[in-house]
């Protein structure tokens, strides 16, 4: 783990276990607009959403039903993560509507800054081979109530894509457990990896 | 121009899902990778952008419901009747006056709408539950069904505070996702009416899918009464005669216009195949299962309901409220479309027998869910109220309209 990368996580654990982020999120919601308290989001999501902690997903570019219904399950028990079912759980209605229009206009990120040409070769064959873009697009950008892949943290890739395939997180059904149905452990990496640097043209640095 | 790589590998990955079993027969079958709504989806843009939509996830503040912008014919009056029932689907009413309302993947509840002197009170009564689309109110009792069981909830309309642990009526339904969600209805005949879907978009069928099956309020004695229905989540039993009709959901992705939902009605129970998953509304062959099979052999449906229209509850009106050419007409509530790049559907009809098995005709009933293409609600299922009202659930926004007529 890199200094900047230990550092991160020491601030995340800090505010996850202080519950800053929840209060933040949450507190005198009928006074302060949701789009100040949006700030505590970034606090952890980082600017823009684009995220510098490890295990923490870029919020950039999710689709707004995407985000809505993962903000969904946080408050209603239904994902785990200690951290976000504390924010979530104070959360009305409206703030559930209005912080995931605002992560839904945040510019999606930029790829990652370096990639390994043959992680990435084998990450696409196995993307092909389980149809990930059926759902996820070709561009992977997502859609409606389907996650934004490319530009996503790889280590929050890896970490998602080992939940699905144990079958830890779950969405409104076990579609995306099923979609994985028969990969390889030692898939996930080539597969995050591939994905969290999808899009990244030749000339990016 | 780095998105044309990835496209040519859908186009390609598309390929090997339709020709790897019949060219390369040593290849395992890839299909089952694909999601099963995604089978047979075309890979260019407009369509490769569809796909099945869940409930929001937040129900619309009633004050915020579109209720202004929809239309009924002249006499009618829609207006809320309850509002943040999230995800809100079928729909019973209890002898005494409790509108039960089911809920899908969003929900997994069941909701108890009580209505003391014009305010409605919205209890959950079972929540955490498995896809529990299908209710039906027997004699006290709500039958609630999943993909994979029916249970009993007794006494409920005295229970509804604390109904306690339902009872187990029939525990062998498949389970699976795929169209396994349920529309339940008691029959004229005593028994309870329960069908399976066809567990794919288009696929080969083993005994006990795609059908419509009927068995004692015990769970005793199940028996097919349709074959080669490929999904209803709506019938109801004509008050005249006690024919049983239903509405059906056709294939998705031949193409934009076909194959049209359709209503039907079973003329010989345990008898009619209505075409599935060889023939689709009745005279159109399916490109992969039809070949050397004849349409006309397969029971007719009564009615086209429009392409990917998601055709779902019906009723047939019994009640006193609405003027006289309602009485025996069916109300059919259609969802509205994913499969399509133009919204069809998002409305409730109503539907004329001719009195022969057939039907004479059908009129806009309840429109104006669709604004830029985009849905404001889609209908699932209808109620005729004790005072000859109409329900109307709407699980986009979590709500249930009432239309009545003359007051």
């Amino acid at each position: 783990m890199s200094l900047r990368n230990a550092l991160a996580l020491a601030i995340v654990l800090t505010i996850a276990s202080s519950g800053a982020c929840a209060q933040g999120a949450t507190q005198e919601s009928a006074t302060v607009p949701a789009s100040e308290r949006f700030a505590a989001c970034l606090a952890c999501h980082g600017e823009g959403g684009v995220s510098r902690l490890p295990l923490t997903p870029s919020l950039a570019g999710q689709p707004s039903f995407y985000a809505i219904t993962q903000l969904f399950l946080f408050r209603e028990g239904r994902r785990q993560n200690e951290a976000m079912t504390a924010v979530a759980k104070g959360m009305s209605d409206a703030d559930l509507r209005a912080f995931s229009e605002l992560i839904a206009k945040l510019p999606p990120p930029p790829a990652a800054p370096a990639s390994d040409a043959a992680r990435s070769a084998r990450g696409a064959a196995i993307a092909q081979r389980f149809r990930c873009a059926s759902c996820h697009g070709a561009d992977y950008a997502g859609g409606q109530q389907v996650a934004r892949l490319a530009g996503q943290r790889e280590d929050y890739l890896n970490k998602a894509l080992a939940e699905f395939r144990a079958g830890t997180r779950v969405g409104y059904t076990s579609a995306m457990s099923e979609a994985l149905a028969g990969i390889e452990p030692g898939e996930l990496g080539d597969l995050a990896h591939y994905l969290a640097n999808f899009g990244k043209t030749a000339t990016a640095r | 121009m780095f998105k044309r790589v990835p496209l040519m590998r859908c186009v390609l990955a598309g390929a090997a899902v339709l020709g790897a079993g019949a060219v390369f027969a040593a290849d395992p079958p890839k299909t089952e990778e694909v999601p099963f709504w995604a089978v047979g989806k075309p890979k260019a843009d407009a369509g490769a952008k569809l796909a099945p939509v869940p409930s929001f996830p937040i129900a619309t503040p009633a004050d915020q419901l579109p209720v202004k912008k929809l239309q009924v014919p002249p006499g009618f009056k829609v207006e809320v009747w309850a509002s943040n029932i999230l995800d809100a689907r079928g729909m019973r009413q209890g002898d005494k006056g409790t509108v039960f309302v089911s809920s899908l993947f969003v929900a997994g509840k069941i909701y108890a709408v009580t209505d003391s002197g014009g305010k409605r009170e919205v209890k959950t009564i079972a929540d955490k539950l498995f896809l529990p689309n299908g209710i039906e109110y027997v004699k006290g009792s709500l039958y609630v069904a999943t993909p994979k069981d029916i249970t009993r909830y007794d006494d409920i309309e005295n229970k509804l505070d604390n109904p306690g642990k339902p009872v187990m009526v029939y525990d062998k339904l498949p389970g699976e996702v795929p169209h396994g969600w349920k529309f339940i209805k008691l029959g004229p005949d005593g028994k309870l009416y329960v069908p399976t879907g066809a567990p794919c978009n288009i696929c080969e069928i083993k005994d006990g899918y795609a059908q419509i099956a009927r068995m004692n309020l015990d769970g005793s004695g199940m028996e097919v009464v349709a074959r080669g229905v490929r999904n209803t989540v709506g019938f109801d039993f004509d008050p005249k005669n006690g024919d049983l009709w239903f509405t059906n959901n056709g294939r998705d992705w031949l193409s934009e216009d076909l194959p049209n939902d359709t209503l039907n009605r079973v003329g010989s129970p345990g008898k009619d195949h209505f075409g599935y998953p060889f023939c689709h509304q009745g005279n159109f062959a399916d490109p992969e299962f039809g070949w050397g099979k004849k349409c006309s052999d397969y029971a007719q449906p009564a009615m086209l309901l429009g392409p990917h229209a998601g055709s779902l509850g019906m009723r047939f009106y019994t009640g006193k409220m609405f003027p006289a050419k309602y009485q025996g007409a069916m109300f059919v509530a259609r969802h509205g479309s994913w499969n399509r790049t133009t919204k069809f559907g998002g409305d409730v009809i109503a539907v004329w027998t001719d009195g022969k098995g057939g039907v004479a005709k059908s009129e806009p009933f309840l429109s104006g869910f669709v604004e830029n293409n985009e849905y404001l609600g889609r209908p699932v299922d209808v109620l005729v109220l004790k005072d000859g009202s109409l329900l109307v659930s709407d699980d986009h926004a979590g709500a249930i309209y009432r239309i009545s007529y003359g007051q």
